[in-house]
């Protein structure tokens, strides 16, 4: 069997610099992975490499702590310094007499390390993986942790490239924001959190094979999306609404409760009354891959969206257009 | 003297690490996360019946890692919110009782009784979540419980000197202590960071006038109790008769006559889970 990485391991060639004056690394390293799967570009000076890492940040920066004019350290430093490059990943390799003393890995901004003499099997995977931590920790929504609009779109797109049926179902909460003012960001994002939960448990308890279809991402703020397939989508859009509309008095102070929302007045004085958060499900389907852009998908949601607003309760709508 | 006995004990109270229950609900609930065809309805009605259990549930979906601490009352919301993983989790590692089980059933009954009946008066009264109510009433002894286990030693004691001095469990632990399981209860409301309205319930349910922000839920669980002892329901740790506070039951308006109705109700229901094993 071939050990090699083949090229649909990631998504897209990965670029990688390779700082280092040692050509041999280069070559090394070149035969771990299928051709197309990795892009190296050598450097022998950290000078050579400053300004196509400024100019054109790679998908991983691979320096050697021995460079002729600063060590890699003080390279990955200068990098990772500036906010724009700090979720880039660097590798650093050293040398056995490196590791006398322990690193301060405070003052040191790296991700992994490698030490001579490289072990192929290990550099490759440590590669791999240092790779697959940064993606996932660059796409994932702070709040909830839940993957991001990176992940969403590409999943979506996967799914319209393989003309794969699939329901991507749309959720927002109608009044976060009013519920926002009043109670301040920290109290909304309890809810956020909530709903993220929500979401999560009730399409893993829906669709219980782990080989079928399932996905939940979070866009941002109070927008969530779900895939399913098409089946499913209307006992998920159900199951999402009971459990919100049971949920989200617990997150009201006694006096809203009592009241059944919340009631504020606005810059002209106009008393505003605002009911509980209700959930709004748009359901695009792909029937028979219809849809060429996981674009469409969201153009059509949006429109479906006012349609679900309409309605003040938690409601949903699913895409009635057949191809 | 008496202020250093409080700290200790606290400092021994919320150290509780493994909270064991009776077997009868959990083999229940170990068979039905086990099922892949079993509900959420199902193990939440199951676990409802169980005050360990349901502590643990709660305490664990209010911890700060989920993100709304204090936020959740009910079993069924906290299992929606928990997944079948972590309450698969939560079930593997909760040990069992392996002495004075005998003992113990009595006080599992009580505690279902309360809460059976804190359900009946929230419904009676017209409350939108009696689950809460029922809820609460559930973990009002849960005191006693962390007692049982953290404070063997002094559990022992409360326990004579029910018997030499004819006194009320709640006598006897401020006879021996210096405070009651309410006080206990307060500690570990506040520690696992339980929603306001069972905290209150459950640390003021032996004075529920002195409830400040949720009079009618203190005030059912403060009836529950009693009611639960009146049908002799289980046993609490003592045989006497508790005191029923007039107040409480103005705070629901309650009349003769609806009193009448929840007890008609709640003798029904007791023969209904009278044979639910322990």
């Amino acid at each position: 069997m071939d050990a090699r990485v083949s090229p649909c391991y990631f998504n897209h060639p990965q670029r990688v610099f390779l700082v280092t004056p040692d050509e041999d690394l280069l070559q090394l390293l070149e035969g771990l992975w299928w051709p197309g799967c990795m892009e190296f570009t050598l450097f022998s000076r950290a000078a050579d490499a400053l300004e196509q890492l400024f100019a054109q940040p790679p998908d991983l920066l691979l320096t050697d702590q021995r460079l002729p004019d600063m060590t890699g350290a003080q390279l990955a430093n200068l990098v990772k310094g500036e906010n724009v490059y700090r979720q880039l990943p660097v590798i650093l390799c050293l040398d056995h007499e490196d590791m006398e003393y322990p690193w301060d890995w405070n003052e040191v901004e790296v991700d992994d390390f490698l030490f001579r003499p490289f072990f192929p099997a290990e550099a490759r995977d440590r590669i791999n993986l240092t790779l697959l931590r940064a993606l996932r920790a660059l796409d994932a929504n702070p709040l909830s942790k839940l993957p991001g609009n990176t992940s969403i779109l590409q999943r979506t797109q996967d799914l319209v490239d393989r003309s794969e049926a699939f329901a991507l179902g749309y959720v927002d909460l109608d009044h976060f924001k009013s519920f926002n003012d009043k109670y301040g960001f920290s109290r909304g994002d309890e809810v956020l959190m909530m709903t993220a939960r929500l979401i999560v448990n009730t399409v893993r308890d829906i669709v219980r094979d782990k080989r079928e279809l399932s996905f939940v991402g979070h866009v941002g703020g109070d927008d969530f999306v779900f895939i399913v397939s098409e089946p499913r989508a209307e006992a998920v859009c159900l199951r999402i609404i009971e459990a919100f509309d049971g949920l989200v008095r617990g997150f009201y102070d006694q006096e809203d409760r009592k009241r059944g929302g919340i009631v504020s007045t606005d810059r002209q004085g106009n008393v505003q009354h605002f009911p509980f958060m209700a959930v709004s499900i748009a359901v695009v389907l792909n029937p028979s891959g219809k849809l060429r852009h996981a674009g469409e998908a969201a153009s059509i949601a949006a429109a479906l969206k006012k349609k679900a607003k309409e309605s003040p309760e938690s409601s949903y709508v699913i895409d009635q257009r057949r191809a | 003297m008496q202020e250093d006995l409080k700290t200790l004990v606290k400092g021994q109270v919320l150290a509780v690490k493994d909270l064991p229950t009776l077997p009868g609900v959990l083999d229940e609930v170990t068979k039905l996360v086990q099922d892949p065809d079993s509900s959420t309805e199902q193990i939440s009605k199951a676990i409802s019946r169980d005050q360990v259990l349901s502590a643990k549930v709660l305490k664990m979906v209010n911890s700060p890692v989920y993100g709304f601490p204090g936020r959740i009352s009910s079993i069924q919301h906290a299992l929606v919110l928990l997944g079948f993983n972590v309450i698969r989790g939560i079930i593997i590692s909760t040990s069992v009782f392996d002495i004075m089980q005998a003992a113990m059933k009595g006080l599992w009954q009580h505690s279902l009784g309360c809460a059976t009946a804190c359900g009946i008066i929230a419904r009676r009264v017209g409350i939108e979540e009696p689950e809460e109510f029922a809820v609460a009433g559930l973990l009002h002894d849960l005191g006693k419980v962390v007692a049982i286990v953290q404070l063997p030693e002094l559990t022992g004691r409360i326990n004579e000197a029910i018997q030499d001095k004819d006194l009320s469990y709640y006598e006897a632990e401020r006879h021996i202590m210096g405070f009651g399981h309410d006080r206990i209860n307060a500690w570990l409301g506040r520690h696992w960071r339980l929603p306001a309205n069972l905290r209150e319930a459950m640390a003021r349910h032996h004075r529920p006038e002195t409830a400040q922000h949720y009079p009618e839920i203190t005030a059912a669980v403060h009836i529950g109790d009693f009611l639960s002892r009146a049908f002799e329901f289980g046993n609490s740790g003592d045989d006497q008769i508790s005191y029923l506070s007039p107040k409480a039951v103005n705070v629901l308006k309650l009349r003769m006559a609806d009193l009448e109705r929840i007890m008609d109700e709640l003798a029904e229901s007791y023969l209904d889970i009278a044979d639910l094993t322990f």
